[in-house]
């Protein structure tokens, strides 16, 4: 536990010391937010607190969480790697699973700050969310659990420098987004990509979440239940597997 | 060649690490054969080798971070296991410090890893600040302080939980000079505390002056062992003499002649003197011959690494 917030502890002090990120993690959001609200309002004439509480969970799953869980779990283990700190870790006593779960901390304070900014803003724009505190609580968790875990193997697999982690989400990430309805909701696509987006985490986390706030059915939102919870369990044993390559390979001094 | 050793004075004191007959291979490449290495409380054992003879992978075996195929290690008389972490402190080559924290920051976080907190957390960043001189600059980032700073802080993170074992890898690679002093004196700092520390280096004076034991490693086996003057016996001779003169075949002749071993060191002829001779018996014994110059200096670690590794850049002549 004490090396879990250690490592919690050490990820936010570097981000604090860069306050510009910090900065930039709160903006970002916010903007996505605003513009998915301009032109919810504008092209379907909803009103715009229906507009806030159409984008609010788009923007939450797609622009905070993703980022600064997925993306920002990346550029945590690249530099760890590319800076050779991950050797002094190995050296100590730390186990994988504090690593992973400081990490996990760490990115989950940010995740959960952002995702206040989005409610406060929405809420302050007129949007009235239903739904079961506890469960939303509880899809933002898993939400995130499943980004940090998918970080963990793209940054233990897959990049290696610090420029690599931009390709990567420009390469995978955006695309992800757009077909997961976090830019423009899902219904507004055709049939063709209704089908594909059906294999995207993304469109099911989107999902999840808007049914959840708009307190629909269990039975309406189980399924998109079911997958969140499944691909987290497969990004966590996935991390889990690529921690322990990651260590095989780059532990010698 | 026959392994020199000593265990004066082994018995009194408690052993702190100890490998029996280990031995690593990677796919057929055999980097580490039949390894037997000691080390009693508060010594400062220096280990030496070429490249590639096998100190890293030594290492990283005493680290835990490699499993030999064959042997034992030991530490504090208990079989090498994940909580040895505890025991031992590294502060590898590079410094692999995180460049946005503070050497404050550094000390904390890793005091955490191994379980400090507190008041007593508190203390050991303190002392371990005032160790390595850098109280003035607790509060700078790692990425301000200059190479030999880096080097120290890097050393006061390996001391964080009071180790039993200090791993230092190169400490002093890539320092200038100003710095290596200081790095020299926080070694003599830590070895006065009664620290035993496992020096790796390639600077042999460095070894020389700071080390009680000296280990040299060669292709994996280590081909000596023991105290320096131990180690001179390698070497049957009182001092080197090198001469520098435009007929050198003459000079070989006359040394052969008196039954002098001789070196090429680099560009250097050199003489081992059996006995400490005076100048004026030396410039009587080559009388005749033009001589340019004449250096007399002891035996010193390099000529017996140099015997003992028979580097490219020792001839041996006559």
């Amino acid at each position: 536990m004490q090396g879990t917030i250690a490592v919690a502890q050490r990820i936010l002090c570097e981000l604090c010391r860069r306050r510009r990120s910090l900065i930039l993690w709160a903006v970002f959001p916010v903007f996505i937010l605003l513009l998915n609200v301009a032109i919810l309002e504008e092209r379907t004439q909803l009103s715009l607190a229906e507009a806030y509480k159409l984008a609010t969970p788009l923007t939450i799953v797609g622009a905070a969480l993703f980022f600064s869980c997925l993306g920002g779990t990346v550029s945590t283990v690249v530099a760890e790697r590319e800076q050779q700190t991950i050797k002094r870790l190995f050296l100590s006593p730390l186990s994988g699973v504090a690593y992973f779960l400081g990490i996990f901390l760490a990115h989950s304070l940010i995740g959960i700050g952002q995702t206040l900014i989005v409610f406060t803003i929405a809420l302050w724009g007129g949007a009235e969310f239903g739904g079961s505190l506890g469960l939303t609580v509880l899809v933002i968790a898993l939400s995130i659990l499943a980004y940090v875990g998918c970080g963990f193997i793209l940054g233990t697999q897959i990049a290696k420098r610090t420029e690599d982690v931009n390709a990567l989400i420009a390469t995978f990430g955006v695309p992800l987004l757009l077909l997961g309805g976090s830019f423009i909701p899902a219904e507004f696509f055709p049939a063709s990509l209704q089908e594909i987006a059906l294999w995207n985490p993304v469109y099911h986390i989107n999902e999840l979440l808007a049914g959840v706030l708009n307190d629909r059915a269990w039975s309406e939102i189980r399924h998109h239940f079911t997958f969140l919870l499944s691909f987290a369990g497969v990004m966590v044993v996935g991390a889990w597997l690529s921690y322990n390559q990651m260590r095989e390979r780059e532990r010698n001094l | 060649m026959a392994i020199l050793q000593s265990n004066a004075g082994a018995g009194a004191q408690s052993v702190v690490l100890r490998l029996e007959g280990v031995c690593k291979t990677f796919g057929t490449r055999q980097v580490l054969t039949n390894l037997h290495l000691s080390l009693t409380a508060g010594t400062v054992y220096g280990l030496l080798g070429p490249n590639g003879a096998g100190k890293t992978t030594t290492i990283n075996i005493i680290c835990n971070l490699l499993k030999p195929d064959r042997g034992q290690v030991w530490l504090d008389n208990s079989p090498l296991s994940h909580h040895s972490k505890n025991c031992i402190g590294v502060a590898p080559q590079q410094n692999l410090l995180y460049p946005s924290l503070t050497c404050r920051e550094h000390l904390c976080f890793f005091g955490q890893l191994y379980g400090l907190r507190g008041k007593q957390l508190r203390e050991r960043v303190k002392t371990c600040l005032e160790l390595v001189d850098l109280t003035d600059r607790a509060d700078s980032p790692a990425e301000t302080l200059s190479g030999g700073m880096q080097r120290r802080l890097s050393i006061a993170v390996a001391l964080i939980h009071q180790p039993k074992l200090v791993i230092l890898d190169e400490p002093t690679t890539g320092l200038d000079l100003e710095a290596r002093y200081q790095m020299w004196s926080v070694i003599r700092h830590l070895q006065e505390r009664g620290t035993t520390l496992l020096i790796s280096s390639h600077f042999l004076d460095e070894i020389e002056r700071l080390c009680q034991r000296i280990g040299i490693l060669q292709q994996g086996k280590l081909i000596a062992e023991g105290t320096l003057p131990e180690l001179r016996q390698h070497i049957p001779a009182q001092e080197i003499v090198t001469i520098q003169s435009p007929v050198e075949a003459a000079v070989l002749d006359r040394a052969h002649a008196l039954g002098l071993v001789t070196r090429r060191y680099g560009q250097h002829l050199a003489l081992w003197i059996p006995e400490l001779w005076e100048l004026k018996q030396i410039l009587e014994y080559f009388e005749g011959i033009p001589i340019d110059a004449i250096t007399r200096q002891p035996v010193t670690l390099e000529h017996i690494y140099l015997e003992l590794t028979q580097q490219p850049a020792i001839q041996t002549l006559g």
